[in-house]
C-alpha cells in the first residue's frame, strides 16, 4: 500500500484535513519485535531483498483525517 | 427468454479472493495468540505504558502510536479498529475517562477475551469490546468521536471500505488516527507470496 493511495482512499471516504502526524522507516531488523516474522521469513527477506533496502523497507505512517 | 430475464445468474464467486485474504490472516493472528511481541517498549513512552496489564504491552502488534495523534479529550467515544490485545484501547479509554469511553473492534474472540482480561487487570471499566469485521463495523451511523487503528488497514482486502466504514460510523466534526504500514517500492516475488508476509 503506497502513501498517495492511502490518502486518496481517505479523500474518497469523504475525509478532509488528511496529515501524516508521524512517520518511521522501518527495516528488516525492526520485524524482529513481531512474532509473525519467524526467523526463517526474516532469512528469506534477507536473502530476496537488496542489501540497500535491508534498513528501510517500509515506511510506518500515522495519518490523521476528519469528517467534515 | 423475455428481454427482461437475466442471462446469467448472480454469482457469488469471491474472484479477488477476499475472504481467502481474510481466513489466511485470521489463522495467522490466531496462531500467535499468546506469543510475547516486543514493539511496545519503541512505540510508547513508559508514562504511556505505566499501568498497562504485561499482556496488553507483550501483545501490542502495532506500527505506530495513533492515540498520541488523536488528541483525544474526556467525555469522547473513540473507536478502536483491530483492537487486538487491547492496548490502544485501553490508552484511549484512559485518556476520555471519566466521561467518555472506547470501543473495541476485533475479528478474533479470543483475542476480544485476552483485550477483556487485560482491562479488568487494568481496572480500567470505560471500555467495551465488540466482535466484527472492520469492513462492516457493527455500529450505528455518526456513534463515535473519534476512529483509531494500529497496523490493521493494511490486512484488509477490502481497505477502502474499511475507510468508508469508518466515516460512516463518525460524527460530524469526527477524527480518524491511522498507523499502518507503507510500501511504496515492490517486494520480491518470493517474499509477496509468502503467507507469514502477507499476515505481517
Amino acid at each position: 500500500m503506497a502513501e498517495r493511495v492511502f490518502a486518496k482512499w481517505l479523500r474518497k471516504a469523504g475525509f478532509t484535513e488528511i496529515a501524516i502526524a508521524h512517520e518511521q522507516w522501518l527495516g528488516i531488523d525492526d520485524l524482529r519485535h513481531y512474532p509473525l516474522f519467524t526467523a526463517e521469513l526474516l532469512d528469506l527477506m534477507r536473502r530476496a531483498i537488496a542489501p540497500e533496502r535491508h534498513h528501510a523497507l517500509a515506511r510506518s505512517l500515522t495519518f490523521t483525517a476528519r469528517k467534515p | 427468454m423475455s428481454a427482461v430475464e437475466h442471462p446469467v445468474a448472480p454469482t457469488t464467486t469471491d474472484l479477488l479472493n477476499q475472504d481467502a485474504v481474510h481466513e489466511l490472516v485470521s489463522d495467522r493472528y490466531r496462531g500467535i495468540l499468546g506469543q510475547a511481541s516486543t514493539v511496545a517498549p519503541t512505540l510508547y513512552s513508559p508514562e504511556e505504558l505505566a499501568g498497562m496489564p504485561e499482556g496488553a504491552v507483550s501483545g501490542a502488534l502495532g506500527v505506530g502510536n495513533p492515540v498520541r495523534f488523536a488528541g483525544l479529550r474526556a467525555g469522547e467515544v473513540v473507536l478502536d479498529l483491530g483492537s487486538g490485545a487491547g492496548l490502544d484501547t485501553l490508552l484511549a479509554a484512559r485518556a476520555v475517562a471519566p466521561t467518555g469511553r472506547a470501543i473495541g473492534v476485533d475479528i478474533l474472540p479470543e483475542m476480544l477475551e485476552r483485550a477483556a482480561t487485560h482491562a479488568r487487570q487494568a481496572a480500567i471499566g470505560n471500555v467495551e469490546w465488540l466482535q466484527g469485521e472492520i469492513e462492516d463495523i457493527p455500529l450505528p451511523d455518526a456513534s463515535t468521536d473519534v476512529v483509531i487503528s494500529n497496523g490493521v488497514v493494511n490486512l484488509s482486502p477490502r481497505k477502502s471500505r474499511v475507510l468508508f466504514e469508518a466515516f460512516r460510523v463518525l460524527r460530524r466534526g469526527g477524527r480518524v488516527s491511522i498507523a499502518d504500514i507503507i510500501v511504496e517500492q515492490d517486494l520480491p516475488p518470493e517474499v509477496i507470496v509468502d503467507p507469514q508476509a502477507w499476515a505481517g
